[in-house]
């Protein structure tokens, strides 16, 4: 396993997150974290990257231990994440964006390969390379996010709501994205979405948190079927 | 005219040094650093020791100014912010904190330099004139030196990595932490750099204007007004309330009698703020 998660326990103050959650994530693969508000998933995602420190429980990447690292230092071993909100600079330049996403690199000509390859991927960034962040839209500032965070390289991918805010069709060439980083780059993904019709499309395996514990687990198509997951997160035979 | 037009630009230049420290700070790690006028007044002091006593050349007066200023404003940042900013919620008390080292440095320093106002000599002396006004050398050379460093630091702001670091963290740290920015380590860089700009200042301005220990204060307030000018927390707000700050007070010094200058300019701030409470540049805040 890339990612294990094991009894994975979140506070903050005195409201529990997570409550004891274990997950898994495997070389190459890609699993979708689906819940209601506040069940959990993003606190997930902070404990994995250092943002917030885990009261309990055990997390580990290409078998070490890293929940009492730092994010530099887990950020360093292979782990970006593209938080919730698009978190853009928003006064830096599009390619001072980018630029940020390796800041941990010293691989000066590698660098300017990855991003020359990116700008060719992401055409509208190339076009708007010299703009602020800020001035682009919800849509190309959800690619800049996620180009970014290929910046660092990364071995795994967390993606906190790429789709929130954004118009349909936008949505769509997000799941395909986030579908070529997975198959075409090899980099595995832990997606957390409340769009769960698109996160349960496009991952093998998925969670289902409900008040920051596992409800329920399994291969994506077969939770698609589940008439739990169909009745509360799909709208399927709702009034 | 022109003599007020060449006092203008040496005393802009000078507060361009002074706004920018302020505001990196500011934008960085949140504070309004209320011991900004203090580190002018110790850089000012190292200058005095090291080329006005000791007699070393100018240069290495302003390097020793920098080193020492830089060094208290990271040990600043280490011991007393960082941690106060890390345990407490309310915004008080990191300002009741920036005020508290303030205080600290002005005792240190009347303790250590005594009271008496100090002076340097001239660098270079002599005077230049030029269309009816008149430069001494020695104003030229704190122009000079004052837009080589805002230059120096605007490129390293802009073009670096540690530059672009300290802008990130300044637009959203959780981000920034995210990008593997070191929060901690550039929050302590942006305090002993803002200071290190502070120190400068004042060991630039020592050779025109002299020094004593009580200088900090005003120096703090004259930050403030060029921030409150400018726009809090942007670098072009900063050079812009520099400038404004720099010429009124050489237009008010040569036209109005003694301290009937700041007088004025605190009149027309307090007006100017009831008409744009965010400064020229700045953003209207919530």
């Amino acid at each position: 396993m890339l990612l294990s998660i094991r009894n994975l326990v979140v506070r903050y103050d005195r409201v529990l997150a997570v409550q004891e959650a274990s997950l898994a994530c495997e070389e190459g693969g890609c699993i979708a974290l689906i819940g209601a508000n506040g069940a959990g998933k993003s606190s997930t995602l902070r404990a994995i990257t250092g943002l917030v420190r885990p009261s309990a429980g055990e997390i580990t990447f290409a078998g070490e231990r890293i929940d009492r690292l730092g994010p530099a230092a887990i950020v360093a071993r292979g782990v970006s994440m593209v938080p919730e909100g698009r978190r853009v600079f928003p006064l830096m330049s599009v390619r001072d964006n980018l630029m940020m996403g390796a800041h941990l690199r010293r691989d000066e000509a590698a660098i300017r390969a990855d991003l020359a390859r990116l700008l060719d991927r992401f055409p509208r960034l190339a076009e708007r390379i010299g703009q602020q962040a800020g001035t682009l839209s919800g849509g190309e500032q959800e690619m800049l996010v996620v180009a970014r965070a290929l910046m660092a390289r990364p071995k795994l991918l967390l993606l906190d709501e790429p789709s929130l805010g954004l118009a349909p069709m936008v949505v769509r060439d997000i799941a395909f994205l986030i579908r070529s980083i997975n198959r075409d780059d090899k980099v595995s993904v832990v997606l957390v979405e409340q769009n769960s019709r698109m996160a349960l499309r496009i991952s093998d395996h998925a969670y289902v948190l409900e008040t920051g514990r596992v409800a329920l687990s399994g291969p994506s198509h077969e939770l698609a079927e589940d008439d739990h997951v169909r009745r509360l997160y799909l709208g399927v035979g709702a009034e | 005219m022109t003599q007020i037009l060449i006092d203008g630009c040496v005393l802009s230049a000078n507060y361009a040094l002074i706004a920018l420290g302020i505001t990196l700070i500011f934008s960085i790690i949140n504070l309004l650093n209320f011991a900004h006028g203090e580190l002018f007044m110790v850089g000012a002091f190292m200058v005095y020791y090291v080329y006005g006593v000791f007699h070393l050349p100018f240069v290495a007066g302003l390097v020793v100014a920098a080193l020492i200023t830089a060094v208290i404003g990271a040990l600043f940042e280490k011991f007393f912010f960082a941690p106060v900013m890390r345990s407490s919620t309310r915004e008080e008390n990191s300002m009741l904190l920036a005020v508290g080292t303030a205080l600290l440095l002005d005792s240190v320093a009347l303790f250590a330099f005594g009271h008496e106002q100090r002076g340097v000599p001239d660098v270079i002396p002599g005077v230049m004139q030029i269309a009816g006004g008149f430069l001494p050398y020695q104003r030229l050379l704190v122009l000079l030196v004052s837009l080589l460093l805002v230059g120096v630091l605007l490129w390293f702001v802009q073009y670096t990595r540690p530059g672009r670091a300290m802008r990130a963290l300044a637009q959203d740290r959780d981000a920034a932490r995210l990008m593997g920015v070191n929060v901690e380590r550039t929050s302590m860089l942006g305090f002993a750099i803002g200071a290190a700009l502070a120190g400068l200042a004042g060991g630039l301005l020592v050779t025109v204007q002299g020094i004593s220990a009580g200088a900090g204060p005003a120096i703090s307030i004259k930050a403030f007004i060029m921030i409150m000018i400018g726009g809090a927390g942007v670098v072009g707000g900063a050079l812009l309330g520099a400038v404004v700050l720099g010429f009124a007070e050489s237009v008010g010094y040569s036209l109005l009698p003694g301290s009937e200058t700041y007088l004025l300019i605190f009149v027309a701030l307090i007006l100017f703020l009831i008409i744009r409470p965010q400064g020229i540049m700045g953003h209207p805040w919530g």
